[in-house]
C-alpha cells in the first residue's frame, strides 16, 4: 500500500459535498489535473469504511502572503532580490476533486475527512466502474488508452456494449487540426476494437471515408512505432501492426484514366478498387445532388416517374418512335431527347401530366450529374461498388473522397451509408457490426444551415443505428458547430487538444477552468474521454497508430501521375496480369476511341478474369482492319462482236 | 487586561468544564463561552537598566557591511517559539477558573522551507489553574486530560487574596512560567543535539544550558526594559537600518548573564524610535564580541520575507511567524 499523498480538508466556506471534495498535498506530490485519487474514510458507515474515488478538476496554490503589496515591500520593489530570501513562505497545494464513485454507494453522503492516496490500477478500475464490464467471462472492455499519474499506469477500457450497442453507441472526436489527433485516435481505436471486440458478439468491420489528404491511405502499411509506444501497445494488449485486411475504393478522375486517390502508386494498387456508379445507383439518391430550392414537387414527381416507370424497363409510348430501355445516362438522355422532340412535333405543352418546362428542367439537372460527378458516375452504366453482402470480419473499407467535388462526396456518402443500413436491416451485409467513420462532421451535419439529405441520414444513424449494429465514429474540429442530436447521441466523446475559442462555448461550461486549460494544451497522443460509465472525463494516453501516417506514405509511395490513356490502362491491367506490356496495350487499343478503351478496362477490372488479355480484347467491337485493295487481275477480253451483228444489243 | 468572548465554548473548554463539574459537583459553572485573556501588555513598567559594556568604552553604533541580496546568508537552522492562551471559563462564587494552554515547537529550515523539527515533537499542554482553597477543597484533583495547578498561594507559598483579578493574574503568571519552561526544554534539546544555531523568540537567560550554549541566539522584540543609560539613548535611537550597538552584558537575578546588543533591522524613519529594533542575546563567552557582526547579519537576513500581517512585523523574523502560525494551528 502506498503512503498517503494528501488529506481531505473542508471549511464552512469551502465544504465537501457528495460530488466534490478538497484536499491538500505536499508541494512535490505528483498530483495534477486529471489525477485519480482515493480517499479512505475513518468512520465506518453501516459497518463499512467508506472509500471515495475522485478526479482532480481544479488546483490552487497560495502562500501565507496576505496581499501582493507585502511581498513588494519585503523586497523593496526589487524582484531580483526576492529570489534570495533565505526562507520560502509557507505554501499550499490545494486541490478540488470531483467524485467518480463512492463505496458504499448508499447512503450518498458528503465526502468525509480522511487520507488521500494516489489511485492504483485496481482503484482506477473501481473508480471508473470498469469492474462491472471487465468480469471474467463477461468482458466487454475495449482498451482506449492508458491513464498515467505518479507511478500509476492503468488501462482505461470502454464498454463495447456502450460503444457499439445495444446499450448505447457511437463515438465523437473533437480536436484541432494538424495534430493528427482525430485520425490517429480513430486508427488506434479501430485496431483496439478489432483486437478486443468479443468474438461472441459477432463480426465487425469498418467503413472509413477519407475526406482529406492521404490520412487514411496507408492503413495496411507499417508505421514507425517508438519504444514508448511499443510499451503502450503491450500494456493495452494490441499488436503494433498495420491492419491486416484493408480495401480501398475511389472513383476515377474526370478524365477517367486513373483513380482519383493519393493511393495510386503501382506498388499499392492491389487492394484499390474503382468506385463507379451508373444511372440506377445515382437516381435513387438524386435528391442528394439536386438543389431543393430548384427542384419542386413537380420535378420530384417526374424523377419518381422515371425511377419507377422508365429505369431498367422497356418503355413504350405513342409519343416515342421506338422502345427505350434506359440503363445509363446516355440512354436517359436519348429518352429525354425523344420525349421533347415528340412534344415539339405535336406542339404540346405536357406529357403524362408533366409540363414540358419541368421535363426540360429535370433533363438538365440529371444530365448535369454525370458531368458534376465525372469519374464516379459513368454515362454507360458500369458499376463498381463496395462488396455489400460480402463484407468481411475485421476489415477496413476505405472510401477515398478526398479529391472529389462536394456533390460527389455527398452522393457517395449518402448512397454507401444508405446501402449499409439496408443490408444491416436485412442482416445480410456480411458482418454483424459496422463502424462508419466520418471526419469533418462540421460540414456534413452542421448545427445550422439548411436541412439536407446527408445531415438527415447522419441524424438517423445516430438515433437509430445502434439497433442495427451501424455505429458512427465521427470527428470534427468544432463540436459546437455540429448538430446537437448527432453529438448528443454519441455515448462516447473523445477530445484532443482543443481550440480555446471552442472551449469558450457553452458546451464546455461543465468542465472546470483547469480542465479546459489542460484540454487546450494537450500533447499529441493525449485524449480526454467521456463514456457512460465514467462520471467525469478521464485523461488517457494512446499509442501512435502502427500504420503509416499520411504524410510519410505520400512521400514513400508518391501518387501516380495521370499520364496517357495507354499508360493508365497498362497500369490497371498489370495488377491483374503482370505479363501485360505497354506495347501490347497500345496495339490492342489503337483502333478504338478513348471511351471504348476505358469501358473495356473498367469491365476487365470489375470481372477480374483469368485470361485478362482475352477478356479485355473481347470488350471491343470487331473492326476489320482496312487493307490495301489488290489490283484486279486483268481478264483477257473475249473477242468483240461485229458491229453489224443483228443479235447483238 | 484585554478580554474577548468567543461564540461558544471550544472543545478543550467544554472538556475542562465537564471535568470541573465531575470534580466539584457542588459548584455551579455554566456553559457560557470562555473569556480569552491576552498576555498582560504592561506586566513590567518601562524602565532603563544600566549595563556593563563589553565592547567599546562608550555605547556606540557599529555599521554592518551591507551585503547584496544574493550574498546574504544565515546560519540559523531552526526557529523556536512558544505560545500561550489563557481562558477564564467561569467565576463560581466569584472565583476565576482559568484554563491555560501553552505550546512550543521548533521549525527547521530544510532547503529554504520550514518544517517541524523531527527530534522533538511540538508540545501542547493544557492546565486548569484553580484557587482550590477558595473552591472549598484543598485536594489537587487530576485527570488524564487535565493537570490542576493551585493558584491559592503565591511563589513563596504564602496565601493570596480572594480578589478575582489577583487570582487571574496569578494564573497568568503561572501560565507564562509554564510556557517559558516549555520553550527552554526545546532550546536545551536543540543545543544538546544539533549543530547549527537556533533562533529563539525571546531571551536565552532563563536556562543555564541555553544561556551558555554557542548555538542559542535569542532575539527580543519587546523593549519594556532598555539596557542602557540615559546618555546612550540618542545613540540607540539614531541606529540606522543595518547598524548595531556596542555589546553589553545583561545580568538579572534568577537569570544567567548573557551578552547582548541592539540591532536595527528596518529603517525607523517616520516611525517610533523602537521601530525595527531588536535586542539579541548570546552566551557571554570570551568570543562573544567576535560573533556579533556575523549573527547580526544573520538576523538581518531573516527579515525577509516579511512577517505581515503580524502587527510586530517590523521586528519579527519570518521563521518565528511561521512557528507562531504552526502553534496556533495545533493548539
Amino acid at each position: 500500500m502506498t503512503s498517503a499523498l494528501g488529506r481531505v480538508v473542508a471549511t464552512e466556506r469551502k465544504p465537501n459535498t457528495p460530488h466534490e471534495f478538497h484536499f491538500w498535498t505536499a508541494l512535490d506530490s505528483p498530483v495534477g489535473i486529471g489525477t485519480i485519487v482515493r480517499v479512505d474514510g475513518t468512520q465506518p458507515i453501516e459497518g463499512q469504511i467508506p472509500r471515495i474515488y475522485g478526479i482532480v478538476v481544479e488546483g490552487f496554490s497560495y502562500t501565507d502572503l496576505q496581499t501582493p503589496m507585502h511581498d513588494v515591500l519585503g523586497h523593496d520593489g526589487s524582484p531580483s532580490d526576492a529570489g534570495y530570501a533565505l526562507t520560502e513562505r509557507a505554501e499550499i497545494r490545494l486541490y478540488t476533486a470531483a467524485v467518480l464513485r463512492q463505496i458504499p454507494e448508499e447512503p450518498l453522503q458528503p465526502v468525509p475527512m480522511g487520507q488521500v492516496f494516489l489511485a492504483e490500477e485496481p482503484d482506477v478500475q473501481i473508480a471508473l466502474r470498469m469492474d462491472t464490464y471487465l468480469r471474467e467471462g463477461a468482458n466487454t472492455g475495449i482498451p482506449i488508452g492508458v491513464y498515467r499519474a505518479g507511478g500509476t499506469e492503468a488501462t482505461v477500457y470502454l464498454d463495447a456494449d456502450f460503444l457499439l450497442g445495444p446499450e448505447a453507441a457511437h463515438l465523437n472526436i473533437t480536436g484541432v487540426s494538424g495534430l493528427a489527433t482525430k485520425t490517429s485516435a480513430v486508427e488506434w481505436l479501430l485496431s483496439s476494437l478489432f483486437t478486443h471486440f468479443p468474438e461472441e458478439k459477432g463480426s465487425i468491420a469498418a467503413v472509413c471515408f477519407n475526406v482529406k489528404g492521404p490520412d487514411l491511405c496507408y492503413l495496411d502499411q507499417p508505421g514507425r512505432v517508438e519504444d514508448s509506444d511499443r510499451k503502450l501497445y503491450e500494456k493495452l494488449g494490441v499488436k503494433p501492426e498495420p491492419f491486416e485486411k484493408v480495401q480501398y475504393f475511389a472513383p476515377y478522375t474526370a478524365k477517367g484514366f486513373t483513380l482519383n486517390t493519393l493511393r495510386s502508386n503501382p506498388a499499392l494498387m492491389h487492394n484499390v478498387n474503382a468506385l463507379t456508379w451508373g444511372l440506377r445507383e445515382v437516381l435513387q439518391y438524386a435528391e442528394v445532388l439536386l438543389n431543393r430550392d430548384d427542384v419542386d414537387a413537380k420535378a420530384d414527381a417526374l424523377i419518381d416517374f422515371i425511377r419507377e416507370q422508365v429505369l431498367d424497363k422497356q418503355f413504350d409510348d405513342p409519343l416515342l418512335t421506338r422502345t427505350h430501355t434506359v440503363q445509363s445516362f446516355a440512354d436517359l438522355d436519348a429518352w429525354f431527347r425523344e420525349v421533347l422532340r415528340g412534344l415539339e412535333q405535336k406542339d404540346d405543352q405536357s406529357w403524362r401530366t408533366h409540363h414540358v418546362a419541368t421535363i426540360r428542367k429535370v433533363r438538365n439537372r440529371l444530365s448535369n450529374i454525370s458531368t458534376r460527378c465525372a469519374g464516379l458516375v459513368t454515362d454507360f452504366g458500369e458499376v463498381s461498388d463496395l462488396p455489400f453482402g460480402e463484407f468481411e470480419d475485421r476489415t477496413v473499407y476505405v472510401v477515398d473522397v478526398a479529391n472529389l467535388e462536394e456533390d460527389a462526396q455527398d452522393l457517395i456518402f449518402a448512397r454507401i451509408v444508405s446501402k449499409l443500413r439496408e443490408h444491416l436491416e436485412r442482416r445480410d451485409l456480411g458482418v454483424k457490426h459496422l463502424v462508419v467513420f466520418v471526419d469533418e462532421l462540421n460540414k456534413y451535419a452542421p448545427s445550422d444551415g439548411l436541412d439536407n439529405y446527408v445531415r438527415k441520414m447522419l441524424l438517423d444513424i445516430s438515433e437509430r443505428g445502434r439497433y442495427l449494429g451501424l455505429v458512427l465514429f465521427s470527428a470534427q474540429q468544432f463540436r459546437s458547430q455540429v448538430h446537437r442530436r448527432v453529438v448528443g447521441n454519441s455515448s462516447t466523446s473523445v477530445f484532443g487538444r482543443m481550440d480555446s475559442d471552442e472551449l469558450a462555448t457553452p458546451g464546455y461550461a461543465t468542465l472546470s477552468p483547469a480542465t479546459r486549460t489542460k484540454l487546450a494544451t494537450l500533447d499529441k497522443g493525449q485524449l480526454m474521454i467521456r463514456h457512460p460509465h465514467f462520471t467525469q472525463p478521464i485523461f488517457v494516453r494512446f499509442p501512435r497508430p502502427s500504420v503509416m501516417q499520411g504524410r510519410e506514405g505520400a512521400e514513400k509511395f508518391p501518387a501516380a501521375r495521370e499520364g496517357s490513356l495507354d499508360a493508365a490502362v497498362f497500369r490497371a491491367l498489370r495488377q491483374l496480369d503482370p505479363d501485360i506490356t505497354l506495347n501490347w496495350v497500345q496495339d490492342a487499343t489503337a483502333l478504338y476511341t478513348e471511351q471504348e478503351v476505358l469501358k473495356a478496362r473498367n469491365a476487365t477490372l470489375l470481372a477480374k478474369p483469368k485470361d485478362v488479355r482475352a477478356f479485355f480484347l473481347s470488350q471491343f467491337r470487331r473492326i476489320i482492319p482496312a487493307q490495301q485493295a489488290h489490283e484486279r487481275p486483268v481478264v483477257a477480253a473475249i473477242k468483240g462482236l461485229p458491229l453489224d451483228d443483228p443479235y447483238g444489243f | 487586561m484585554i478580554g474577548s468572548r468567543n461564540s461558544g465554548p471550544d472543545l478543550s473548554s467544554r472538556a475542562a468544564l465537564t471535568f470541573l463539574k465531575s470534580e466539584f459537583p457542588d459548584i455551579s459553572v455554566s456553559d457560557a463561552p470562555a473569556v480569552v485573556l491576552e498576555r498582560p501588555a504592561a506586566a513590567d513598567p518601562p524602565r532603563l537598566s544600566a549595563v556593563e559594556l563589553i565592547e567599546h568604552k562608550k555605547f556606540s553604533s557599529v555599521p554592518l557591511v551591507a551585503e547584496p541580496a544574493a550574498n546574504r546568508t544565515s546560519g540559523f537552522g531552526g526557529f523556536l517559539d512558544g505560545a500561550q492562551k489563557v481562558q477564564v471559563l467561569a467565576y463560581p462564587k466569584g472565583v476565576p477558573i482559568v484554563l491555560g494552554t501553552v505550546s512550543a515547537g521548533i521549525r527547521c529550515r530544510v532547503e529554504r522551507r520550514l518544517i517541524t523539527w523531527k527530534e522533538r515533537d511540538p508540545a501542547v499542554e493544557r492546565k486548569l489553574y484553580l484557587p482550590l482553597a477558595f473552591l472549598g477543597g484543598t485536594r489537587l484533583a487530576s485527570s488524564e486530560r487535565f493537570e490542576v495547578v493551585d493558584t491559592s498561594a503565591d511563589r513563596e507559598g504564602a496565601g493570596v487574596d480572594a480578589h478575582p483579578l489577583g487570582l487571574v493574574d496569578r494564573a497568568m503568571q503561572l501560565v507564562q512560567e509554564n510556557r517559558e519552561s516549555l520553550e527552554n526544554r526545546f532550546a536545551e534539546d536543540w543545543c544538546d543535539t544539533e549543530g547549527t544555531p537556533l533562533f529563539i523568540d525571546g531571551g536565552i537567560s532563563g536556562s543555564a544550558r541555553v544561556a551558555t550554549s554557542g548555538l542559542a541566539v535569542g532575539v527580543i522584540k519587546s523593549h519594556r526594559t532598555l539596557y542602557l543609560e540615559d546618555s546612550a539613548l540618542p545613540t540607540l535611537f539614531a541606529l540606522k537600518k543595518g547598524e548595531r550597538s556596542s555589546v553589553f552584558r545583561v545580568s538579572a537575578r534568577s537569570r544567567r548573564t548573557v551578552a547582548s546588543w541592539y540591532l536595527r533591522i528596518r529603517s525607523a524613519a517616520g516611525q517610533d524610535p523602537l521601530w525595527g529594533l531588536v535586542r539579541i542575546e548570546i552566551a557571554d563567552s570570551p568570543d562573544a564580541v567576535s560573533r556579533v557582526d556575523e549573527i547580526s547579519r544573520w538576523v538581518l537576513a531573516e527579515s525577509s520575507p516579511l512577517s505581515l500581517p503580524d502587527g510586530r512585523w517590523d521586528k519579527m523574523a519570518y521563521g518565528i511567524r511561521d512557528a507562531e502560525e504552526f502553534l496556533r494551528a495545533i493548539s
